[in-house]
């Protein structure tokens, strides 16, 4: 009561974390990793595959153990919030089990946690009532996903990790998927992502955390993320009949630029848009040599 | 998604300070270890190997074999040996099937749980040890109903040898399939267990050079110990094991099991 800043979900400083490669040559996954998340936050960890993104999450979960640095959540130690059911995780390569059927797979995880009271309710809240019968291996890749996340939900959890959630999913059950999680995030939960969809981070984190070569590149709002690719971007499709196969008519593209220059609006570019580009853009933090980063180390 | 507002009504930030609101959680080992059972019974193909083939060798080989050995008849010795095998394969499968589980990624699941490790692998020892009494009891039911005859004691003696004898090969499936990491290895395992059984004195009687090579076989002290009380040693092609043997052919392959098992669990560990 008489502690007017909550203990933080999570507390990290200096997270590192080496692993050595098949050959033998070491390679720093996390690097220097510097961390708070408040209670009720919803954030995105936003980075390539080999950011760091997964390891972190390990070591935020006690799955594995930093080489140097602390972690807290809750202020316990990581293994000691996962046994005490306030933190828990939807994982990239947690399996299932394949001739379980959907609502074993619950009851069983149910029963580990002391939580058999619990089994109904997740599996609604995942959206898995109607195919609670099913065969784990007969299920989509989105289906396991969204048992994944209800296993996640058994412990009544304050702060959920999900790393990579909606990888192999389609577009729709993408949305579908979000939509059941931000239902969740209503009710008040921390919720801590890992995704290499920069749109997932925009439509859906408050706060942007941007990891790179094992490094917090960019920790902010995710609206100053937007704003730091250069917020938004006016495409239109111009008429059939300028556009041939080599490529839009450069006398009408002259006319356009010239229409526009009143408006106070220079450098036109026609190009395909990718978020990639962009991303790259932040997270490059040397863009002649990239490569090098973090090998000298 | 309108049903889950009514749920345990936390419109509420969830902070700290509801720490020791929360019941500390208990594992219902029980309840995980009866839906591991159920899975395990229910998988048509494995439970071929460990009931169907057994019971089918019993009665090809055993059925209305009159013929004395020992205290009892041959239809004994044949249903002791087919119930080892059974059991055998029984402990090999679920163990190694625990070990897979692990490698292939449930573990990481399961690490998330406040269980400890040492429960698991007793639910996993009690479900394993639940699996192997269902051929012992079903071939030693067969037997009964089906003239094979020995003392009441043998008999008794026999089955628990057999059911607890088992045991060892959870140890060994658990160590193949640590060290031959994927999903085929509980296949693997099994697959080893039929060419053991030869060598081991279970399925024909050896003689010669075969016998001498099968008496240093994983199976071959296993099943002579639990057929001792029927055959008092006593081999089916002449010759006799003093009780020594089997005893020591036991305990040397528990301890070389347990090494591998143990080397393949610290392997497991050094790679994450």
């Amino acid at each position: 009561m008489s502690d007017t800043v909550p203990t933080p979900a999570i507390h990290a400083t200096g997270l590192r974390k080496q692993f050595r490669q098949g050959d033998g040559t070491p390679v720093v996954a996390v690097d220097d990793v510097d961390l708070t998340i408040r209670p009720g936050e919803i954030v995105a960890f936003l980075g390539p595959n080999g950011a760091g993104k997964t390891t972190t999450v390990d070591m935020l979960l006690g799955l594995t153990r930093p080489d140097a640095g602390t972690v807290e959540v809750y202020g316990m130690e990581p293994g000691a919030a996962v046994r005490a059911g306030r933190v828990s995780a939807v994982m990239q390569t947690g399996g299932l089990l394949n001739d379980f059927t959907v609502e074993e797979t619950v009851r069983a995880i149910a029963a580990l946690h002391g939580r058999a009271d619990r089994v109904e309710t997740v599996l609604e809240r995942a959206r898995l009532t109607g195919i609670a019968r099913r065969r784990v291996e007969a299920c989509s890749g989105g289906e396991q996903q969204r048992l994944k996340f209800a296993l996640a939900l058994v412990p009544d959890p304050d702060l959920v990790i999900l790393d990579e959630p909606t990888t192999g999913m389609d577009v729709a059950t993408r949305q579908e998927f979000w939509q059941a999680m931000r239902a969740d995030a209503a009710l008040g939960r921390t919720i801590v992502f890992a995704t290499h969809y920069l749109a997932e981070a925009d439509e859906f984190a408050e706060r942007t955390v941007l990891m790179n070569r094992g490094r917090i590149v960019h920790d902010a709002a995710t609206s100053d993320v937007r704003a730091a690719y250069g917020g938004r971007t006016v495409t239109f499709r111009p008429p059939a009949g300028v556009v041939a196969s080599g490529g839009i008519d450069s006398a009408w593209l002259a006319r356009v630029r010239e229409a526009l220059e009143p408006l106070g609006v220079t450098d036109l570019e026609v190009s395909a848009a990718s978020l990639e580009a962009a991303f790259l853009a932040l997270t490059a933090e040397s863009p002649q040599a990239p490569e090098l980063v973090g090998v000298a180390r | 998604m309108s049903a889950t507002a009514s749920t345990t009504g936390s419109s509420r930030v969830r902070t700290a300070p509801d720490e020791d609101v929360r019941p500390a959680p208990r594992p219902a080992m029980l309840t995980y270890a009866r839906l591991d059972l159920r899975r395990q019974l229910r998988d048509r193909f494995g439970m071929f190997f460990v009931v169907g083939l057994p019971t089918f060798m019993y009665l090809v080989f055993g059925l209305g074999s009159e013929d004395a050995v020992g205290s009892g008849n041959v239809a004994m010795y044949v249903m002791i040996s087919m119930g080892a095998y059974g059991a055998v394969t029984a402990t090999t499968s679920v163990a190694g099937s625990a070990a897979t589980e692990q490698v292939m990624g449930w573990g990481r699941q399961l690490g998330l749980t406040p269980m400890r490790p040492l429960a698991f692998v007793t639910a996993k020892a009690a479900v394993a040890m639940a699996v192997a009494a269902v051929p012992v009891t079903l071939i030693f039911a067969i037997g009964a109903a089906t003239g094979a005859r020995g003392d009441r004691t043998d008999w008794t003696l026999a089955a628990m040898l057999v059911w607890l004898g088992s045991a060892l090969f959870a140890i060994y499936g658990l160590a193949v399939c640590l060290v031959f990491r994927g999903t085929n290895a509980p296949g693997i395992a099994s697959g080893m267990i039929v060419v053991m059984a030869f060598l081991g004195n279970v399925f024909t009687p050896l003689d010669g050079l075969m016998l001498d090579i099968g008496r240093l076989t994983p199976l071959y002290g296993y099943a002579a110990l639990a057929r001792f009380p029927l055959t008092d040693g006593w081999l089916p092609l002449g010759g006799r094991d003093p009780l020594w043997l089997p005893v020591a052919n036991v305990l040397v392959w528990t301890v070389i099991f347990s090494l591998l098992a143990l080397w393949g669990v610290r392997r497991s560990r050094s790679r994450t």
